[in-house]
């Protein structure tokens, strides 16, 4: 390309000429455009490739992490035996996932493993009259 | 008496060498309005915030170079001497810099670095340690808008042609139309010789004034050249880019373009080299340093000493004005290329391109995105075309580094 660039100009410009002929202007204007498109769209192309190659490559990668994960979700159930957690009868299933998730995701923050073992209601403990009365009376000023 | 008398003559001998005295012998009265000019340009930089990073230091620089007597910057250690070399080959592009170094002033000094090209390669290594490339490569198709914007270059070169200027200068005009004011002073300060009527200076000027001018220049352009229905089109959202494709990238562009263009080597490595420390996330403190204070040190001495170049013989000559008229020029064609080839994207892709994302291609970083946007939101203030122009923007940085190449490799100093 460099030698396309100096085949092109064969009558070299140099710096101090002044009233450039119009062939001489049409080469540089000419070979400018076609070297920066031919640059550009060279590497048009060549992101273009990599960039289905990388697709194609996440895609299976994809897919094998899909199986793998089919695979993990299945092999605990075969050896340890899941204990259920002791869910209270009337608390709804959406409730208990709710709660199951948020347990979840601590103990994806935190690192730690936490395992959600029973869900129950608490019984209230005052009337919410007196809770309230009390609260009332024990705000800091 | 006598101490009276010898009093005096102090006084007077004091007075001859202020700078005052300066002001009133042959030429003084051209170094008063370049200092009134200097002060004009503080005044667009700090008011009216034109690229102040810029524009302040090479005002200021324009105002120590035109003090009289100051003796901080001597164009004539600039002008190129013949020399023989060893095995008898004559060069007769030769500065002394040993002569530089040992009587120069303070800017004398730190201009060796525009001169040298050093400066506006460690410019693009910040730039490109704060380029994300994303876009670019989500969409490689942006690399032709980047490249069609160059046609602003390319056209101007044949308008400074035809006023008579030298091939130094047309190439160097031309490059204004770049929009990218470290590749504008890399080209000039190679081209330009004393001979010639511009110098450095002024280009910078101008291709700084201009650049802080894109949200004025291009809108009427783009809207006169696109119909209400292309400039409303919405475009589709980006992919997701890997990190190990924005990896590839630098590399891939810097092995490309250098071995295509080897004079673009300078600008295209280092810009690229900065975006790997970004992107590798191994080299933080490295890119860092490259992003902030490497890039703001750079900033004030390539401001200060270029300022200093644009002395009263090169400022107020009739060269300047066709530099301001042809910058503008030059901008008003790299926008209307870009914007044009946009539209046969559109056409091309049956009206997925929003054409008004070529006019992005000018460089100006990330000003020209940003116009783009707007002129988007006035049709349709729900669609947001930042993320596509950006695009052609990084792109048209690649762009004029390989065009600034082709000058110069094409016009021999």
């Amino acid at each position: 390309m460099y030698e396309l660039v100096n085949a092109l100009s064969e009558n070299v410009i140099h710096g101090s000429d002044s009233n450039l002929s119009g062939t001489t202007i049409a080469t540089v204007v000419i070979t400018g455009m076609v070297v920066v498109f031919i640059g550009l769209i060279l590497l048009v192309l060549l992101v273009m490739l990599y960039g289905k190659i990388f697709d194609a490559v996440n895609r299976k990668k994809e897919e094998k992490k899909n199986a793998e994960a089919v695979k993990v979700e299945t092999k605990p159930a075969e050896n340890v035996p899941v204990v259920p957690p002791a869910i209270e009868e009337g608390i709804e299933e959406e409730v208990v996932a709710v709660i199951a998730a948020a347990v979840e995701a601590m103990s994806a923050q935190s690192g730690k493993k936490l395992k959600l073992k029973s869900v129950k209601t608490v019984k209230p403990q005052r009337n919410p009259w007196a809770a309230a009365g009390i609260a009332e009376n024990t705000r800091p000023f | 008496m006598g101490i009276i008398n010898s009093f005096l003559e102090t006084m007077a001998d004091l007075a001859r060498e202020s700078g005052f005295a300066g002001f009133i012998a042959d030429d003084g009265w051209k170094n008063i309005i370049m200092i009134l000019v200097s002060f004009l340009f503080m005044y667009l930089a700090i008011a009216k915030g034109f690229e102040p990073l810029l524009l302040l230091p090479i005002s200021f620089g324009m105002l120590l170079t035109n003090l009289p007597f100051a003796e901080m910057y001597h164009p004539e250690f600039w002008d190129y001497i013949e020399v023989e070399e060893r095995g008898g080959v004559i060069n007769d592009h030769y500065i002394d810099y040993g002569r530089v170094l040992q009587h120069g002033g303070l800017l004398d000094i730190l201009y060796m670095g525009v001169k040298l090209q050093i400066y506006p390669p460690l410019i693009f290594l910040g730039i490109g340690a704060m380029t994300d490339f994303g876009p670019l490569i989500a969409n490689p198709k942006s690399f032709l808008l980047g490249a069609a914007a160059q046609g602003g270059i390319f056209f101007t070169f044949i308008g400074a042609a035809l006023l008579g200027m030298t091939a130094a200068e047309c190439g160097s005009i031309a490059i204004i139309g770049g929009a990218d004011g470290p590749t504008a002073i890399y080209v000039s300060s190679r081209l330009l010789s004393k001979t010639d009527s511009i110098g450095v200076g002024t280009i910078a000027l101008a291709a700084y004034t201009y650049m802080a001018l894109v949200p004025i220049i291009q809108p009427p352009i783009m809207k006169a050249l696109t119909t209400k229905k292309e400039r409303s089109v919405v475009m589709g959202q980006l992919r997701q880019v890997s990190k190990t494709e924005k990896l590839i990238f630098p590399v891939l562009v810097t092995v490309i373009i250098s071995l295509m263009v080897p004079s673009a080597a300078p600008l295209v490595g280092m810009l690229m080299f900065g975006n790997l420390l970004k992107e590798s996330g191994c080299c933080d403190r490295i890119a860092k340093t490259a992003q902030n204070e490497l890039m703001n040190i750079i900033t004030i001495f390539l401001g200060v000493s270029v300022g200093a170049t644009t002395s009263a013989d090169k400022i107020l000559t009739i060269s300047f004005g066709k530099v301001i008229l042809l910058g503008v020029i030059a901008f008003s064609l790299g926008t209307a290329s870009g914007v044009i080839f946009g539209k046969i994207m559109y056409v091309a892709t049956k009206g997925k391109v929003n054409p008004l994302i070529g006019s992005a291609g000018v460089s100006a970083v990330p000003m020209a995105a940003r116009v783009s946007q707007k002129v988007g939101q006035e049709e349709n203030p729900t669609n947001y075309l930042l993320m596509h122009a950006m695009g052609p923007n990084v792109a048209g940085v690649i762009g004029s580094a390989v065009a600034a190449g082709v000058l110069l490799s094409i016009i021999q100093v």
